[in-house]
């Protein structure tokens, strides 16, 4: 079964979008932070929700082979792509000293967090219907 | 010996173990055919139904309710019980359609098992489930097919609630 398709593509994009944004101004406001690039920063989460519910979407496709390698790979390409991004950027103007490190951040804490609680929900799941079965096997 | 049980205050459930029985049976008193009653033949109805196949030259008729799993091999389907494996000229997309409410779920391409004939699941490393069944024989649940198959489960865990 899909999970991200095509009709519920631009769902997963606007909640993507509103979790970092709002990650990012909780974030700021702990530490008392105004952010000189508010507008260019708001339509790189964009852009980096768009990029990440479409590469999540490949999972789909990559069923068969091994759950860990399939994220690595993921991870690996996202953080190509983010960093090919900020390369061309940098061609045209000029990046911030730390650019490569916090997209770095950016990517990869969401990405752990994101396997943490697909690995969790695996076992929960697996719980909870051993649960399930336990009680249909009771009434036999 | 004798227990009886109360199936939602409508139909009383008496269960009788009889001493070198030729063949179990169920019998069913009723005054007026109801709703409820009409559900629970329903549900009877589809639990004691037979499949027909051949096992080594020889046609064989199984009941549902023996069939551990369904596996398609070669582009032929084979239903394995506890000490057979019949082929059936039925295809997977077909039993999965006619038989899903009675317990029967894919868990891969070419397999789909019988829930009721599950002892456990298991995760792995690889974050794959791995089915225990009461055989202990082990199949591997695909995982584009894990949340049609708990949802089937819980289906048959809400229907057994009823």
């Amino acid at each position: 079964m899909k999970l991200i398709n095509k009709r519920n593509f631009v769902s997963i994009v606007c909640i993507f979008f509103t979790l970092i944004t709002c990650g990012k101004l909780l974030y700021e406001r702990a530490l008392n932070f105004t952010d000189r690039y508010y507008t260019d920063n708001i339509f790189t989460i964009l852009g980096f929700s768009v990029l990440i519910t479409l590469i999540l979407s490949l999972h789909f496709y990559l069923q068969k082979f091994p759950f860990w390698l399939v994220i690595i790979a993921q991870y690996a390409l996202t953080v190509g792509i983010v960093f090919l991004a900020i390369f061309i950027h940098g061609r045209f103007s000029t990046n911030a000293p730390t650019a490569y490190w916090d997209m770095f951040v950016s990517i990869t804490i969401p990405f752990f967090i994101g396997a943490l609680v697909y690995y969790i929900c695996f076992f929960v799941q697996i719980k909870r219907a051993n649960k399930v079965l336990e009680k249909l096997n009771g009434e036999e | 010996m004798h227990y009886v049980y109360f199936i939602r205050i409508y139909i009383k459930l008496i269960k009788t173990k009889e001493e070198n029985l030729e063949e179990n049976y169920l019998e069913l008193h009723y005054d007026k055919m109801d709703e409820e009653t009409n559900a629970v033949l329903d549900r009877l109805r589809d639990t004691l139904r037979y499949i027909e196949g051949t096992y080594e030259d020889k046609k064989v008729t199984i009941a549902l309710t023996d069939i551990f799993y369904i596996e398609t091999v070669d582009r032929k389907t084979f239903a394995y019980t506890k000490d057979m494996s019949v082929e059936i000229k039925e295809a997977l997309k077909d039993i999965l359609e006619e038989y899903s409410k009675i317990g029967f779920a894919r868990i891969s391409k070419s397999v789909i098992v019988n829930i009721y004939k599950i002892k456990k699941l298991q995760g792995d490393i690889n974050m794959r489930v791995i089915i225990f069944l009461k055989n202990d024989e082990k199949l591997i649940m695909n995982r584009s097919y894990k949340n049609d198959f708990y949802k089937r489960l819980n289906d048959l865990k809400g229907r057994s609630a009823k």
